[in-house]
């Protein structure tokens, strides 16, 4: 392999885990930009989105690494599993909201943060008690097709992640920018107040942002385990993690720099990891986060906005 | 809110008992019995759930027959069930198999245990039970640094060998493996890999000392997150280096991983590890065709397939409904020292302390399924015996079954 290959290559990797990143960094910037909250149950939405992906293969038949789809039977399966995961997730991030949140939202200080955190483990331990501890094997009903691009190799399931993310980002960004609600959404976090006197309905734009967050976390949940093969009660910290970090690193509260930061927070990972060692990703990725931020508190592509009362 | 905590709290307590349960399940119980009771600390939450099964039932088997024939006259042998995996670890725990040794240790009942599985588990562990001169005997656990004289200060601070092994160190696993990798597998470029746990850094380092010896160049060295799902970067770089060999010192949590995405990336090149993958979850959880043709090794005779113990595999596989492997008879061997300990002390008409049971158990001479069991000084086992395997799936059996899909290559070389 030449170095320009290896470069290609681990490009290529970087791409496919920032994609992921990316997905997952959007929910927690959703729900930042509206309510200044960081939501850590995302982390586990995220993880009980792949099992939820899981269960839907195998009820449309596809269970174990023998089931190989193409054409439309392949596009088909993968629309609902995707239909399916995200309404699911999405549910579940405004169940969350609902159940959990909305009783505090008033409430000043950390409450509403750690309650958040306490759903995350309330979710981790719910499905490690009914699932099991052991890593599930996840259906992968993708052909097992080859691109050879000089040294490097690209394999199909990445376009497809590629493609998938890219799809589910603009429709969330055009949604933003010119949908009647995601124009409530962008006031609702410019100026929560003023938005309510203006005639928003706050509660609308909330549930909107956790829904359209969880159901980007429960894609992303879907395409870990298309990925990976595998899916455990425990994909939700490593993940969550770095995605969270993508967003803060992108500026938390704006969704193009959460989508820049989780493809820069992959690619740091894979090229660290290859010039560096794997050993010491998290400490590259976590200086690079530190000294971004000493320069730049409001994260690359942060605006200072006025802090809210 | 407060619902939702209560009652996810009753299903963890109702997780609690379940497992408490299982202790209590122990046969026919004389009236005028004294009990005793020994521990089993196996990680059962996590990515070494199925082994810790196994290796658990083995200990508990030998207790059953112990209790039902009436092994230790005047006595019934309790099981204190305690699980050092836990939820946030993903696989075995250190905090919690601290926690477990101090449980064990508070307990005068408990006169000795079983366990652990891993030696990150060990080293936690072993301070703790050495205070309160209570003995372990690990059936799986094999960094040798435990029982090294070197660390007695650390390791043994109560001064006697509490931390007895019925399996071999690593001293012997992992240079007995470079062995092999250099006379017969003629490797010459090889990478190594550890799972950052104290087992996998410790055997990966002794593997890849005695390979350099051996002259096999070590074209890299890096070590991964078990909890990081992605090992493409590292595979990628691997590739990149040529090498015609990868080894990889750790357990299942990151094995599966490992095994998966090296088959994606590096398909044709040898590949082995230790102990750590010779376990279930290679077979079930990385799968086929990715686990075909890896290496792996355990420190024990290889005994499973030997015609002294099919009358006892079949008493295995009636009562637990699954194969056992090799560990699992290392377990049973440890629960038979440990009634055979017992029983002596009982015997000899002295109380049934914990501090009796241990004088015993180092002064152990006994037949087991594996052949004699005796301890040096520091509580390793005396004879060293290595096994090699090789995965080769033999579709006539269930994916997972230990006995038939690893394929018993031999004794590794110990020079």
């Amino acid at each position: 392999m030449s170095t320009f290959d290896l470069l290609l290559q681990q490009t290529i990797n970087g791409l496919s885990l920032g994609a992921m990143y990316a997905l997952l960094a959007l929910g927690f910037t959703l729900v930042y930009g509206i309510l200044e909250l960081i939501n850590f149950s995302h982390f586990n939405v995220f993880m009980v989105g792949s099992f939820v992906a899981l269960w839907t293969l195998q009820a449309l038949g596809i269970s174990g690494q023998s089931v190989i789809l193409t054409g439309l039977p392949l596009v088909g399966v993968l629309l609902a599993a995707f239909a399916v995961t995200m309404v699911f997730s999405g549910l579940l991030g405004v169940a969350i909201e609902r159940i959990s949140l909305r009783p505090l939202r008033n409430v000043k200080g950390p409450a509403a943060m750690i309650t958040t955190i306490g759903v995350s483990y309330i979710l981790f331990n719910i499905i490690l008690l009914t699932v099991g501890a052991d890593s599930k094997n996840f259906p992968n009903p993708l052909p097992t097709a080859r691109f050879q691009i000089g040294g490097a190799i690209l394999e199909l399931r990445e376009i497809l992640i590629w493609v998938v993310s890219l799809v589910l980002m603009l429709g969330l960004y055009l949604f933003v920018q010119k949908s009647r609600l995601g124009k409530a959404m962008r006031a609702t976090a410019q100026d929560p107040e003023a938005a309510r006197m203006m005639g928003v309905e706050v509660d609308r734009v909330i549930i909107t942002a956790f829904f359209l967050g969880s159901a980007l976390a429960g894609a992303g949940g879907l395409i870990f385990g298309l990925y990976y093969n595998f899916t455990s009660f425990i994909i939700g910290f490593t993940a969550g993690l770095r995605a969270f970090t993508a967003a803060v690193l992108g500026g938390i509260g704006n969704v193009p720099g959460a989508m820049i930061g989780g493809v820069l927070i992959g690619l740091i990972e894979t090229m660290g990891g290859q010039f560096i060692a794997t050993a010491w990703t998290d400490v590259i990725i976590f200086s690079i986060l530190v000294l971004v931020l000493v320069f730049k508190p409001t994260g690359l592509f942060g605006t200072l906005t006025p802090t809210k009362s | 809110m407060t619902q939702i905590t209560r009652r996810s709290a009753g299903r963890l307590i109702a997780g609690a008992a379940a497992i408490t349960a299982i202790g209590a399940r122990v046969s026919s119980v004389h009236a005028a019995d004294k009990e005793v009771t020994v521990g089993i600390n196996l990680p059962f939450t996590g990515a070494d759930a199925e082994s810790a099964t196994r290796i658990k039932n083995g200990a508990v088997l030998a207790i059953d027959d112990a209790n039902a024939k009436g092994e230790v006259k005047g006595y019934k042998i309790n099981i204190m069930l305690l699980d050092d995996g836990t939820a946030t670890a993903g696989q075995y725990d250190p905090a919690q198999a601290a926690t477990n040794a101090r449980k064990m240790a508070s307990d005068r009942s408990v006169v000795a245990a079983v366990g652990p599985q891993m030696s990150g588990s060990g080293k936690a562990m072993a301070p703790i039970l050495s205070q309160a001169d209570l003995a372990i005997i690990t059936p799986s656990s094999t960094n040798p640094d435990i029982t090294d004289p070197k660390f007695a200060a650390q390791y043994k601070p109560g001064g006697k060998a509490i931390y007895f092994r019925t399996v071999t160190t690593d001293a012997y696993q992992g240079p007995n493996m470079a062995n092999y990798f250099a006379e017969t597998l003629k490797a010459k470029a090889l990478f190594v890999l550890d799972d950052s746990g104290a087992y996998g850094v410790g055997i990966a380092d002794a593997f890849q000392a005695q390979a350099q010896k051996k002259g096999i160049k070590i074209i890299g060295r890096d070590r991964l997150d078990p909890k990081a799902a992605d090992y493409s970067t590292v595979m990628t770089k691997i590739k990149s280096l040529n090498p015609d060999s990868l080894y990889y010192g750790g357990v299942m949590q990151a094995g599966v991983k490992v095994v998966k995405q090296s088959y994606d990336i590096l398909p044709n090149i040898i590949k082995a590890g230790g102990d750590g993958v010779y376990a279930p979850e290679l077979l079930s959880g990385a799968g086929f065709p990715a686990a075909e043709g890896w290496y792996a090794t355990n420190a024990s005779p290889h005994m499973t397939e030997d015609a002294s113990v099919e009358n006892w595999m079949k008493r295995y596989n009636d009562k637990f409904g699954m194969s056992p492997d090799d560990y699992a008879i290392t377990s049973y061997d440890a629960a038979l020292v440990i009634i055979d300990a017992i029983k002596k002390v009982a015997a000899s008409g002295k109380p049934v302390t914990r501090e009796a049971v241990r004088d015993a158990i180092q002064n152990t001479s006994l037949n087991t399924l594996q052949g004699q069991v005796k301890f040096d000084e520091n509580g390793d086992l005396v004879s060293k015996v290595v096994s090699i395997f090789q995965v080769k799936r033999d579709t006539r059996y269930p994916a997972d079954d230990m006995v038939h899909n690893f394929r018993y290559i031999g004794v590794a070389p110990q020079t």
